[in-house]
């Protein structure tokens, strides 16, 4: 069997007594597209931010992440981002104060790495807009554009893993599926992803692999075509809690 | 009273007061933290530049550089006591932490160079002449010269290029940054060193006009926090045209009115300038915010 290329080990994390995020095992093997859905306040979110060690809050977290094989859950979050994990969070955070060309000159790859981000040209080849809309400020863009450029700037970074926090939130419908086929387009054998998706029918389209959280635990986890049917799933698509 | 002679003074005194509040710029746009013991920063830099001239004979220069590191040394020792609260953004702990830092390097300072008043002669100092009927001296010309250059290479350095950049990332969004890759822990420790180094600057430069005693520093506490609140928080170029124009109008008040209530006029017009200016006179160049 293939080395994940990032896994993670009892990931558990508490905010002051409450456990939010208890996962014994989590893997994403190279080249895969996996998705993370649940219910609001399933600890998609949670989980995250979790393997690249990263909060708004102060949370307790605990466990091993390896990177390419490499134990990095001790290590800050810029470092995790040096040797390879990117994440773009919930609502495609960018610097408001920032041009959209400050935005993207701000992340590269550290020198060393032996990996390669994307370049201008192919951010613009990817979002085409974001070369349009160049000078303007991070606080200028509308939802959508603010999400192609947290993705630009993440996909600058050169990552072998990158965790996408919701990247369909606000947006149209009919944009939704567009996007998530973006992040499909990405993925190949130097970048895998890890989905988080509330959108469970339109994610379920596009990953390999699907992960059902539920309270923090992962409920049912298996390919997208076998997950299809299941009545866990199933409910999920209706928002419904899962006995 | 020569009016020439007054708005040399004023200049002087302005870019002397720019240069001491210049850290402290800094450290609020970017960082968003206060420090309460930048005064004594400043006196522990004075009493430093004058013992390695005045005890171990170094060259002035020398002196300054020293100087310097001390004020670098105690930044980072501040830094490496308060990250936790710097990361929480703790102001009112950062607030009372600094204060007491303070007030330990006052402590300190009585201990190792003692309580007696000390002045602090520079081989600029006693070099003067006269320029369009007003008397100058060399000391005060480096004072211009340092703090014109300092401004300039602060100003287009955030401006420009990717430190610039990086510290408005942290300066807007820290946590965001870390996302970039940016240790913002390694910027925290930069911009407090960077505060320490150029208060020490400012207190080798400035210093000499003055007696040097352990308990100086209070008043170039203030003056720092009407410039840099005058200039709008954070600014580069606001600090830098704020502490002139407080410079100018307290040497135009003192020699014109009352050298006893200069202080209190420029709280008057600080008052007068953020009524009708909430945000002071932000003239970009912003560390921060």
């Amino acid at each position: 069997m293939t080395r994940p290329v990032l896994e993670a080990r009892d990931l558990r994390v508490a905010y002051g007594g409450n456990v939010a995020l208890d996962i014994p095992r989590l893997a994403v093997a190279p080249g895969e597209l996996v998705g993370v859905v649940g219910a609001n306040g399933a600890g998609k979110s949670t989980l995250v931010n979790a393997l690249l060690g990263w909060s708004r809050g102060a949370p307790s977290v605990s466990g091993s992440v390896r990177l390419d094989g490499e134990e990095i859950g001790a290590r800050p979050p810029h470092a995790r981002v040096a040797r390879g994990l990117a994440l773009v969070p919930e609502g495609g955070a960018v610097f408001l104060r920032l041009s959209v060309a400050d935005n993207l000159a701000a992340a590269n790859v550290p020198r060393g790495s032996g990996r390669r981000g994307y370049d201008e040209e192919e951010v613009y080849a990817l979002f085409p807009r974001l070369q349009e809309r160049l000078h303007h400020a991070g606080s200028a863009l509308s939802g959508g554009e603010r999400q192609m450029l947290a993705i630009a700037r993440a996909l600058r970074l050169g990552p072998r893993v990158l965790l996408l926090d919701e990247p369909s939130i606000g947006l149209a419908p009919r944009l939704v599926s567009e996007v998530l086929r973006t992040v499909r387009g990405l993925v190949g054998p130097n970048l895998s992803v890890l989905l988080v998706e509330q959108n469970v029918r339109a994610a379920i389209e596009v990953v390999d692999r699907l992960v059902l959280l539920e309270r923090g635990r992962i409920l049912a986890e298996g390919p997208a075509a076998a997950m299809r049917d299941d009545p866990r799933i199933l409910a999920a698509y209706l928002g419904e809690a899962v006995a | 009273m020569n009016l020439v002679q007054q708005l040399i003074n004023g200049v002087v005194l302005g870019h002397a007061y720019a240069l001491i509040a210049i850290g402290w710029t800094v450290l609020l746009g970017v960082a968003r933290l206060v420090n309460f013991g930048h005064g004594q920063i400043y006196m522990l830099a004075a009493f430093v530049t004058w013992w390695a001239t005045a005890s171990l004979g170094l060259p002035y220069p020398l002196a300054i550089l020293l100087a310097m590191g001390a004020g670098v040394l105690v930044g980072l020792v501040m830094q490496a006591a308060m990250l936790r609260l710097t990361f929480a953004q703790d102001l009112v702990s950062i607030m009372i932490v600094t204060l007491g830092f303070g007030h330990l390097m006052r402590g300190v300072a009585g201990l190792v160079f003692g309580g007696n008043p000390q002045v602090l002669e520079t081989p600029l100092s006693l070099v003067d002449f006269e320029l369009a009927g007003a008397w100058v001296t060399g000391q005060d010309l480096l004072i211009v010269a340092a703090g014109i250059l300092v401004f300039v290479l602060l100003h287009y350095g955030l401006e420009r290029g990717s430190l610039g950049r990086t510290a408005r990332m942290v300066a807007e969004d820290p946590k965001l940054a870390q996302l970039a890759g940016i240790d913002v822990r390694r910027v925290y420790f930069a911009v407090f060193a960077f505060e320490g180094a150029a208060v020490a600057l400012a207190a080798a430069l400035v210093a000499p006009r003055t007696p040097i005693l352990t308990s100086i520093g209070f008043e170039e506490v203030i003056v720092t926090f009407v410039v840099v609140v005058l200039g709008g928080i954070g600014s580069v170029a606001g600090s830098y045209v704020a502490g002139l124009g407080l410079g100018v109008f307290t040497a135009l008040f003192g020699g014109f009115v009352s050298p006893a209530y200069a202080t209190t006029a420029a709280f008057a017009v600080l008052i007068v300038v953020l009524v009708l200016r909430p945000g002071g006179l932000s003239l970009g160049g912003r560390a921060g915010r």
